[in-house]
């Protein structure tokens, strides 16, 4: 009996992992229907996504303000049930507030970029336990995202469109390992690529062997053929340290990006560019530290009165 | 693993999967995030026979392989769980019933979830893919680790309940 149910557990194992195999050579070559049942899942996910981040956004910390419900007397209960109510309006005003902020920054990016954008919430975040940086964002085919389309936020560049469905998109983020950008340097318009390395840095490989990197250098992302996947001139990220490559024959360095991966509320989708991109009209300008200006007067020196001498008595 | 019980099985991990990818995986974890689908996925394999924990394992690895955030060929969580969930039987008999010893089933889990996301990775180096900063990588079992020993006295009972009460409503039929 025991023999039995190990020959037909056997038996599943290998059923199982040849199907497997079988899967993962069929989606290694290309064949579409992995990607359409990955779709199917996205569209079947999105509205979950978005209940709950309706639902748990604007009352982030209303749960530890309930504690003080449940007073005995009538008119503090009232009193109380309106509070709450205000609190919570409250704390949603501040959610679209800070929503608003950040749209209106995009925007201000994009429109002197620019560029014609679609806005979108992020409703998701991608399971780091697959190892791959990915946001889910409401915005889909219906409102014109395609795949392969430039992301930005409200510094730079985000990432790029890898799937749409019809109502929301995923998009993989810059500091995912598989990402690749070139990038030029505005200050000596040095070619190169920027990789994405799963957490907040980023290395920078130079393509030109004379080319020179400096500690915060500003990188512009280069752009590709039909502006997609990257529109070019929106910046990246500036250089935080250069690499010591004595053995290579091009320089390397540390960056860090603009865009704060962790904290995207809104986004936009660059759908188009006008006049062939901004050229560097994006490097950021950095902001001017007030110097502070200190006055030193000199405390009056107390008066020596004369002593009298002798001689002047006399 | 009768088709009635792999049916409820699968419909039980499509939720879970469902509130991985939208509710868990919005939270900020420090360190990285919790793997609350695997570690229940692993929970309820420790508790299944061979046979059963093969099967689990190959329905769980196809359902997180939907995952829409994932770049890993279909069909790699697939064989990895079926790898693991026959490993998982293997050892388990050597164990025994794990209901009866909470400490040895979370510390199974935790163990059996850093194993997958490593060999994971070491297929992933196998079938070409990058997988970025190796820290970082470690950084993350490491943090999902930690938070899957924090939360799975939590979430093991009650899956360990809710699969002795499936089991007494199929007997029941």
């Amino acid at each position: 009996m025991a023999a039995g149910g190990s020959n037909r557990s056997r038996l599943l194992l290998v059923i199982l992992l040849v199907t497997s195999l079988f899967l993962i050579t069929l989606d290694l070559r290309g064949v579409s229907f992995t990607q359409n049942s990955r779709s199917v899942t996205q569209t079947i996910l999105a509205p979950f996504q978005r209940g709950v981040s309706d639902l748990f956004t604007p009352v982030g910390n209303f749960f530890s303000d309930i504690k003080s419900f449940g007073a005995t007397k009538n008119k503090l209960k009232i009193l109380e049930e309106e509070n709450i109510k205000l609190r919570k309006k409250a704390i949603f005003n501040k959610d679209t507030a800070g929503q608003l902020k950040k749209l209106q920054s995009v925007l201000d990016l994009a429109g002197r970029g620019g560029y014609k954008v679609v806005s979108a919430r992020v409703i998701g975040k991608g399971s780091s336990s697959t190892f791959s940086q990915t946001i889910t964002i409401d915005s889909g085919s219906n409102d014109g995202v395609k795949k392969d389309m430039t992301v930005m936020g409200e510094l730079g560049l985000v990432g790029v469109v890898k799937s749409t469905t019809a109502t929301s998109s995923i998009v993989l983020l810059m500091n995912d390992p598989t990402f690749r950008v070139g990038v030029r340097i505005a200050r000596s318009q040095s070619v190169g690529v920027l990789l994405g390395e799963g957490g907040s840095n980023y290395t920078l490989k130079l393509l030109d062997p004379s080319g020179s990197i400096e500690v915060g250098d500003v990188l512009l992302s280069l752009g590709s053929d039909n502006d997609r996947p990257f529109i070019p001139g929106l910046p990246v990220g500036y250089v935080k340290a250069v690499k010591n490559t004595t053995g290579t024959l091009t320089q390397e360095a540390s960056v860090r990006s603009y865009s704060s991966l962790g904290s995207l509320g809104v986004v936009s989708i660059i759908v188009k560019s006008y006049n062939g991109g901004p050229k560097d009209a994006l490097v950021p300008v950095p902001t001017p530290v007030p110097t502070e200006t200190i006055y030193v007067t000199q405390s009056p020196v107390p008066e020596v009165s004369p002593v009298p001498t002798s001689k002047a008595k006399n | 693993m009768s088709w009635s019980r792999a049916g409820i099985n699968g419909l039980l991990l499509s939720s879970l999967f469902i509130i991985q990818e939208s509710a868990i995986s919005k939270i900020q974890f420090p360190i990285a995030t919790f793997s609350f689908y695997l570690c229940a996925l692993l929970g309820l394999m420790a508790l299944e026979d061979r046979f059963g924990a093969i099967a689990l394992g190959f329905i769980g690895g196809i359902i997180q392989d939907l995952s829409p955030s994932t770049d890993s060929p279909l069909g790699k969580w697939a064989l990895i769980l079926t790898i693991v969930g026959f490993l998982f039987s293997r050892n388990r008999e050597s164990i025994g019933d794990f209901t009866e010893r909470p400490l040895a089933f979370v510390l199974f889990v935790t163990v059996g979830v850093s194993f997958t996301l490593i060999i994971f990775l070491l297929l992933g180096i196998i079938l070409g893919e990058n997988n970025g900063n190796m820290a970082v990588n470690f950084q993350i079992i490491f943090g999902n680790a930690l938070w899957i020993l924090l939360f799975s006295p939590i979430l093991l009972p009650g899956l360990a309940k809710f699969r002795s009460f499936t089991l007494a409503s199929s007997d029941h039929r």
